[in-house]
């Protein structure tokens, strides 16, 4: 566009003589962002920043006091809240138990959906729908399902002879319950990134290496395995990152209990803030679980590179 | 369309107005609900206000009952305060005790023939302190039974209220009619208020049998579930869950308005629901226990905002929504913490859907209750009780430690 045009670079405007045309252009592209900065500003950098100073005060948000209590809040949650490391120890057992099921359940039916056959759009539709299907009436549906006694799945086993348990009312039992139901619903959106990877995948490949005599096995093994890397680093990511801001399921279906046995960080962090007010230490969990989600994707980041 | 047109006319003529000399203001009123002929009501107080003070409109505000404490508190803390509003009884302690409340007392003692004598001592324990008043109860609401006659018919025993005439109405008939019932009709015998009693509820499923046994749940900041009475109480629930199975059990649905259950506990603003339950039904007053009788009481009072703009307007338009007169319009939806209003023959003649003889019972039940437990720190009590409670709840759990365990974790937050 430039080429078309004579060459302005010194070319002054009569009615503002003082700007030259790169400072012209230069405030004409940040008068274009502005909108999005703004709202970048306003609604993500500032509260970022006042997280950071509710963190260090403790602030009832009922009274309006707020005083300046230093690193309290964090050395109490640290060293002192016997609660905060139980939270924290459900959060990690529910990452540790839906990213590798997420992501072993996503890839498998990636690799069955992803060619062409009659009726595979149906296939995805049906594996997608609970990604857009609402999480509360998820949460309901699914705690009619589990009920003790008369839940269809319990009734399901008991048909083939199972005593099956109060899915929702035994802590260890409801993590199950919570991690597999979350994955049911989430799967499909990790399905869909590894569908679209296997499909860029040229198919060369898997053809030239069938030529030279590779097994079914090793053709995955060896190409498209590691063709998918980039995607599974990207699905793990958000995968984890997810599992661990994880609340609205949680809040449907057991809202932390039985017996605190699925009262993870995001709602720990819910019911600090906004049941007990108590915004000053919600802040302060809110800035550790940031920490701790940045530090594991930093790790996961890393042992990408070190792989390739 | 049109009703934003209309919203944006009639801001546009607030602005207007506030801006002249002229003396109009707008009260906003914060309620939780959305029932059109409570707005009805309502909106009809805030007509009648008018003869007073012809420049003052009200303008009602419905946040959902889930949410209301938590979207008032925000509106407290960010500056938008309401200028009054309804509140929850397990919201007032801990609001007064904020300072966010403000004193009603000289508004209600300049309103002219208001009588604040006429409210009934238990139903304001929650609301005064001392001479100040921070709210005056609207609906002081007693739980009863509500029992599904057909079932009953069909197991052949006689109803809670014909129980209750004899004066056989305890907990130990109250047990054995949930097993029969269970038994002959293959329904459960009784739910759980909404079905919530393991979960939100846990207050309304406990509290009732351990009053009725002569214990409370705390008194005096010491926990009371570790006392005798309670834990017998709470055993006696623990066989009618696990050992009759009559008590729809943790983790199961049996809804009492759909037919599922015999019995339930709830309060009368739930006969809304019946027309459409289909089934013969009646309320009936709580079984008796070695405490006697031990009526318990779910209240909402309506307060002024200290951070309000308005306050001595809105403490006269408080005064004047709990006029005698007012107060009786409300009944039929709200009962009634005046004692003129409770004695009227109007009170239990006053609701449609409930004969009047089973409106004495929620009479009764007003005049002789103690309200539900509330406290400064009601949030971070119940989330301390709830896995202990949950732990009581499974078939095998020792009743006893689950309590101790329940009064260990609260103990230091009364």
């Amino acid at each position: 566009m430039a080429g078309a045009l004579p060459i302005r670079d010194t070319a002054r405007r009569e009615d503002a003589p003082w700007l030259t045309l790169k400072m012209r252009e230069a405030m004409e592209s940040w008068l274009f962002i502005s909108p999005t900065l703004a709202g970048f500003l306003i609604f993500f950098v500032g509260p970022l920043i006042a997280v950071v100073w509710y963190s260090l005060t403790e602030w009832n948000l009922l009274t309006q006091q707020a005083t300046f209590v230093g690193l309290d809040n964090y050395s109490d949650a640290l060293f002192r809240n016997p609660d905060f490391w139980h939270v924290i120890r459900n959060s990690v057992i529910f990452a540790i138990g839906l990213v590798p099921l997420n992501m072993a359940l996503a890839l498998s039916l990636a690799l069955a959906l992803s060619g062409r056959f009659a009726g595979v759009v149906i296939f995805r539709t049906v594996f997608f729908a609970p990604v857009v299907t609402s999480a509360v009436a998820w949460a309901i549906v699914w705690k009619f399902l589990l009920q003790g006694e008369a839940g269809f799945i319990n009734q399901m086993l008991a048909s083939i002879g199972i005593d099956g348990p109060n899915w929702l009312r035994e802590p260890n039992w409801a993590m199950a319950a919570v991690i597999v139901t979350r994955v049911i619903k989430m799967v499909g959106l990790n399905m869909i990134l590894y569908i679209a990877a296997l499909q860029a995948i040229p198919r060369d490949y898997a053809a030239a290496a069938r030529l030279e005599g590779a097994s079914g096995w090793q053709i995955f093994r060896w190409i498209i395995w590691p063709l998918l890397g980039p995607t599974t680093l990207v699905i793990m990511v958000i995968t984890t990152i997810g599992s661990f801001k994880v609340f609205d399921h949680i809040y449907q279906m057991t809202g932390g209990g039985p017996e605190n046995g699925t009262l993870v960080l995001a709602f720990y962090i819910y019911q600090q803030g906004f049941q007990f007010f108590d915004v000053g230490y919600a802040s302060a969990l809110a800035m550790i679980m940031f920490v701790v989600v940045m530090m594991l994707t930093i790790f996961q980041l890393v042992l990408r590179r070190r792989d390739t | 369309m049109k009703t934003t047109m209309k919203r944006m006319t009639t801001t546009v003529l607030a602005l207007g107005m506030m801006s002249g000399s002229l003396g109009a203001a707008e009260l906003r009123f914060t309620i939780w609900t959305g029932n059109e002929a409570h707005l009805k009501m309502l909106n009809g107080f805030a007509e009648s206000f008018k003869a007073k003070h012809p420049d003052v409109t009200v303008k009602y505000e419905t946040i959902p009952p889930g949410d209301y404490t938590q979207k008032l508190t925000f509106q407290l803390a960010g500056g938008n305060a309401p200028d009054a509003g309804w509140l929850m009884e397990d919201a007032a302690p801990t609001f007064a005790a904020a300072g966010v409340l403000d004193n009603l007392a000289p508004a209600l003692n300049k309103a002219q023939g208001y009588d604040f004598a006429d409210f009934s001592k238990p139903a304001l324990g929650l609301w005064t302190a001392g001479d100040k008043v921070y709210g005056v109860p609207f609906s002081t609401s007693p739980f009863v039974i509500f029992y599904n006659k057909d079932l009953f018919d069909k197991a052949g025993l006689e109803d809670p209220n014909a129980l209750a005439a004899k004066g056989q109405w305890n907990m130990a008939k109250f047990q054995e009619v949930s097993k029969k019932l269970k038994d002959a009709t293959g329904k459960w015998g009784f739910e759980f208020k909404d079905g919530q009693g393991y979960d939100t509820r846990i207050m309304h499923a406990l509290m009732p049998p351990i009053r009725a046994a002569g214990g409370d749940v705390w008194a005096n900041k010491q926990c009371g579930f570790d006392k005798p009475e309670a834990v017998a109480a709470v055993k006696q629930l623990h066989d009618m869950v696990f050992k009759d199975k009559s008590i729809v059990p943790p983790g199961e649905q049996g809804d009492y308005f759909s037919g599922g259950s015999a019995m339930t506990i709830n309060q009368i603003s739930r006969a809304s629901l019946m027309p459409k339950a289909g089934f013969k039904w009646g309320i009936a007053p709580l079984p008796t226990g070695a405490g006697g009788e031990s009526p318990v009481i779910g209240q909402a009072g309506i307060v002024v905002f200290s951070a309000g703009k308005q306050k001595e307007l809105a403490a006269e338009f408080v005064a004047h929504m709990t006029t005698k007169d007012n107060v009786a319009a409300a009944a039929q939806f709200f009962p009634p913490a005046r004692k003129s209003v409770l004695d009227s023959d109007a009170f239990t003649k006053s609701n449609n859907l409930i004969p009047p003889e089973q409106m004495k019972v929620v009479a009764d039940a007003i005049s002789k209750g103690k309200v539900l437990p509330a406290h400064e720190k009601s949030p971070q009590i119940l989330a301390a009780m709830k896995p202990r409670v949950d732990a009581l709840w499974r078939a095998n759990a020792d009743v006893e430690a689950s309590l101790k365990a329940v009064c260990t974790a609260i103990q230091p937050l009364l």
